[in-house]
């Protein structure tokens, strides 16, 4: 069957988006592939379609559970049965039956971890994959800013003799961590696909304080902006204080509104990831924490109140406007100084020389390392790359690495610095960052070539959507009944 | 509602107890003095209500409460109420919480039901996908099958949920505001639900608040739920049935057999008094326990007659006022409660 044929019969699409089509035939040629791809244009697709072409198992290995989760649920709304995610999530009972029947599956979905473990990779030798799949690729970097050691560790595995091809995924790296990528996976002279990181229709606005009226004036400026015009809109912030601050200010100004960060429960994370879908709000105060995973096509605006750690994070953050194709406008807020703060909060949970000297005392008392991480002294990620290389390399050798992995992030906040207060096209400069180049300008660009906010901010409408509470009777008929 | 509720507490454990002691009961620590203390001070409405209250936030109410001059709090930790506290205390309503038989599996509950009714409202609208409320995948594989059972395409389950849900929450002694609360908090096609912290804006209280007062109407809830055939189905092993911990069970299988305390202790490597504390256990949740074996009965009356002289269940107390009983021994009587 063509393979046209094949997307509508599976996945009811009439034509593929670009890039698509030729990664998929690269990987049937038997070709190695890179692939980047920003969220949104169908990074998954690439695989799915493969899968049945190919008719022998795809192993996707995803680093984030919740990630794989959305992914296996989307393959069954599409009407795949014979799809599973083996992972931590399951008791012992259901993981030894999965394993048993795991030839039987087209899609396999695991995470690094689970792939390391022997009773897993010795099921996977007795079986022929048709594709292994390396999803958020970038986590294998380790300058990316989500580093899973266990990541590297796969690379150890994928160097076996005879594999089949490997598709890597990411939605952004620079082209030292696509490098990183290449080598790590021992990819084999890959085919590369890279979409260009430029976002036409969406106007890259920045606006200048001074340092000494920086937070009152930059609040009262955002404030404004934000109570005048519409969103759909983000403001993304450096802490959860500052979202939670903002947010009250502006419900209080009677703007809707509703602060997310990873401070709150799991449901009332996705009530207001729906709300905002619903258009209930017109404004989300957020921390980096929001975005993975969201796809509202209408988001007009996206403001940084103050500088992004590093570029990749603000095209990402950036990318989640004017999905529509539709203008959006991006504003970026800079006081002279604000770099200190993302240096700050860039290496905040590092971890530092002295959590090396915790972890060495801990194992000398013979007691588990990982109480520091219960004992709250250290986070998570922190951890997780301590253990990794005090189990690889020597003591020096880490602090050194550590120290390196500092000067890496100043230095990438640097880059956004240099990005931020040039005086040269924004634009440009952005894909130059990526090793890109500016093919067509468009008429409405970036700050420094001039753009006109006015015409994509709405002013700002009474009401969105009255959302006063209903009687408990007439909201569960609502829920159960739809009347 | 918080501070109302860690009153009582306070009131109950008066002079007997630290302040830590109230921490323990709502996180539901599950060692033998606090599950001791449970069945002494009848403290079952608490237990476990809150898991994860972060231990600021209980330490920065008792310091509010020293402020108030409701509680005098010494350098070791025992506390007595003062007399506005014990005011204070008697003028709170009587909550209808069931902490000891739900221990947090109220969100079980909830979970299954929040899913049901999101799955529901998303396929009456023909909606195929959605992101499932409850990320946990037993939750998600518990209301697959019960979707499945009840033939969910054909379109009854939801009128009959829907009218056993309203039936029940008609009849629940629960104010309408608590009700509307828990409806919120519940989401659907186009209708998501309400962050705490919206719901606690609009009744202008604090999240916890908000937080308990939904706990009490779920264990309200399911306290009345016999005669509903679906929400009895979605409460099924909601309510717990063995109420001694799990070692203490496997104590008790022991010393059924016929096994001593010390043979027990020796087979399950543990502490003499870990095992004691298990028979202790036994002892107040086995209604049918006999303690004769350890106590007579004349023992028995001599504490509790102590006890009202000196108006007091602090262990050592009575052990000194008797002289000759062991601390276990008082423990079993005071266990067992008076005949």
């Amino acid at each position: 069957m063509e393979l046209e044929q094949l997307l509508v019969k599976h996945f009811g699409y009439t034509s593929f988006r670009p890039g698509q089509r030729e990664i998929i035939e690269a990987i049937l040629e038997g070709q190695d592939v890179l692939a980047l791809l920003p969220t949104g244009m169908g990074k998954s697709l690439c695989y799915q379609l493969t899968g049945y072409v190919l008719q022998k198992p795809v192993l996707v290995i995803s680093p984030l559970l919740a990630l794989m989760q959305d992914q296996v649920e989307e393959l069954k709304r599409f009407g795949e049965k014979r799809v599973v995610a083996l992972n931590s999530f399951l008791t012992a009972h259901e993981k030894r039956y999965t394993l048993h029947f795991l030839e039987q599956y087209r899609f396999i979905f695991t995470s690094p971890e689970m792939l390391l473990q022997q009773q897993v990779q010795d099921k996977l030798a007795q079986m022929e994959l048709g594709l292994i799949v390396v999803d958020e690729a970038h986590c294998i970097s380790q300058w990316g800013f989500d580093f899973r050691p266990d990541y590297l560790r796969i690379g150890q595995w994928l160097s076996m003799e005879k594999r089949p091809p490997v598709l890597a995924l990411s939605a952004t790296a620079t082209e030292k961590v696509m490098h990183d990528i290449c080598q790590t996976l021992s990819l084999n002279r890959p085919f590369e696909f890279i979409y260009s990181v430029d976002r036409p229709n969406i106007r890259l606005g920045r606006m200048m304080f001074s340092e000494k009226a920086e937070k009152a004036e930059k609040a009262q400026w955002a404030l404004q902006h934000m109570t005048t015009s519409t969103g759909p809109g983000i403001l993304y912030v450096a802490s959860r204080k500052r979202a939670e601050q903002y947010s009250q200010a502006l419900l209080q100004a009677g703007v809707h509104t509703a602060a997310y960060h990873a401070g709150y429960g799991a449901e009332d994370r996705q009530f207001i990831q729906q709300q905002f879908l619903d258009g209930e709000l017109d404004w989300i105060v957020a921390t980096n924490a929001f975005g993975m995973g969201i796809n509202k096509p209408d988001i007009r605006q996206v403001i940084h109140e103050t500088m992004p750690a590093n570029v990749a994070n603000y095209m990402q953050e950036i990318g989640r406007a004017g999905r529509d194709g539709q203008p959006a406008l991006a504003i970026l807020l800079y006081a002279d100084g604000d770099e200190e703060l993302a240096k700050f909060v860039a290496t905040n949970d590092l971890p530092t020389a002295h959590h090396v000297e915790r972890y060495q005392q801990l194992q000398q008392q013979q007691l588990l390392p990982s109480q520091m991480l219960k004992n709250g002294e250290i986070g998570e990620t922190a951890f997780r790359v301590l253990d990794y290389w005090l189990q690889q390399e020597s003591v020096e050798q880490v602090v050194q690495r550590l120290n390196e992995l500092v000067v890496e992030k100043y230095r990438a906040v640097d880059e956004m610095q240099k990005i931020i207060t040039t005086k040269a096209c924004i634009r440009t400069q952005l894909l130059h960052y990526f090793g890109q180049h500016l093919k067509k300008q468009p008429v409405q660009c970036c700050e420094i070539c001039g753009i006109q906010y006015e015409d994509v901010q709405q002013e700002r409408r009474k009401q969105v959507k009255d959302i006063a509470m209903m009687s408990w009777q007439q909201r569960l008929q609502q829920l159960l009944l739809g009347t | 509602m918080f501070h109302q509720i860690l009153l009582q507490i306070f009131q109950k454990l008066n002079h007997e107890r630290t302040i830590s002691a109230a921490y323990h009961i709502l996180r539901g620590k599950r060692s033998g003095q606090t599950i001791q203390d449970i069945g002494l001070f009848q403290l079952h409405p608490y237990f476990g209500l809150l898991p994860k209250l972060p231990r600021e936030v209980f330490d920065e109410t008792v310091a509010l409460f020293q402020q108030y001059s409701w509680l005098e709090v010494q350098a070791s930790g025992h506390y007595s109420c003062t007399k506005v506290g014990l005011q204070r205390a008697a003028q709170t309503p009587e909550f209808l919480l069931a902490g000891w038989y739900y221990r947090g599996n109220e969100h079980l509950f909830f979970g299954r039901l929040s899913l049901i009714i999101q799955s529901l409202s998303y396929h009456q609208t023909n909606t195929r996908s959605f992101t499932p409320i409850s990320k946990d995948i037993h939750i998600q594989a518990w209301v697959r099958q019960f979707l499945l059972e009840h033939h969910y395409q054909q379109g009854h389950l939801q009128k009959q949920l829907w009218a056993e849900c309203e039936q029940a929450l008609k009849e629940l002694p629960v104010c309408e505001e608590n009700k509307q609360l828990m409806v919120y908090r519940l989401s659907g096609h186009q209708l998501p639900g309400w962050t705490w912290q919206q719901l606690a804006m609009e009744r202008k209280e604090t999240v916890l608040d908000c937080q308990l007062a939904f706990i009490e109407l779920l264990h309200v809830w399911l306290n009345s739920i016999h005669g509903y055939p679906l929400l009895q189905q979605i409460a099924e092993g909601v309510r717990v049935q063995a109420l001694l911990t799990d070692s203490a069970q496997q104590t008790a299988f022991l010393y059924e057999q016929g096994y001593s305390i010390d043979q027990i202790a020796q087979i399950r490597k543990l502490k003499q008094s870990t095992i004691e504390d298990h028979i202790v256990e036994m002892a107040m949740y086995e209604p049918n326990f006999s303690i004769g074996s350890f106590v007579t009965y004349g023992e028995a009356a001599k504490v509790w007659q102590a006890s009202k002289q000196y108006q007091t269940k602090k262990l050592k107390i009575l052990y000194e006022v008797i002289g000759d009983m062991s601390y276990f021994q008082l423990k079993l009587v005071l266990a067992k409660g008076e005949v």
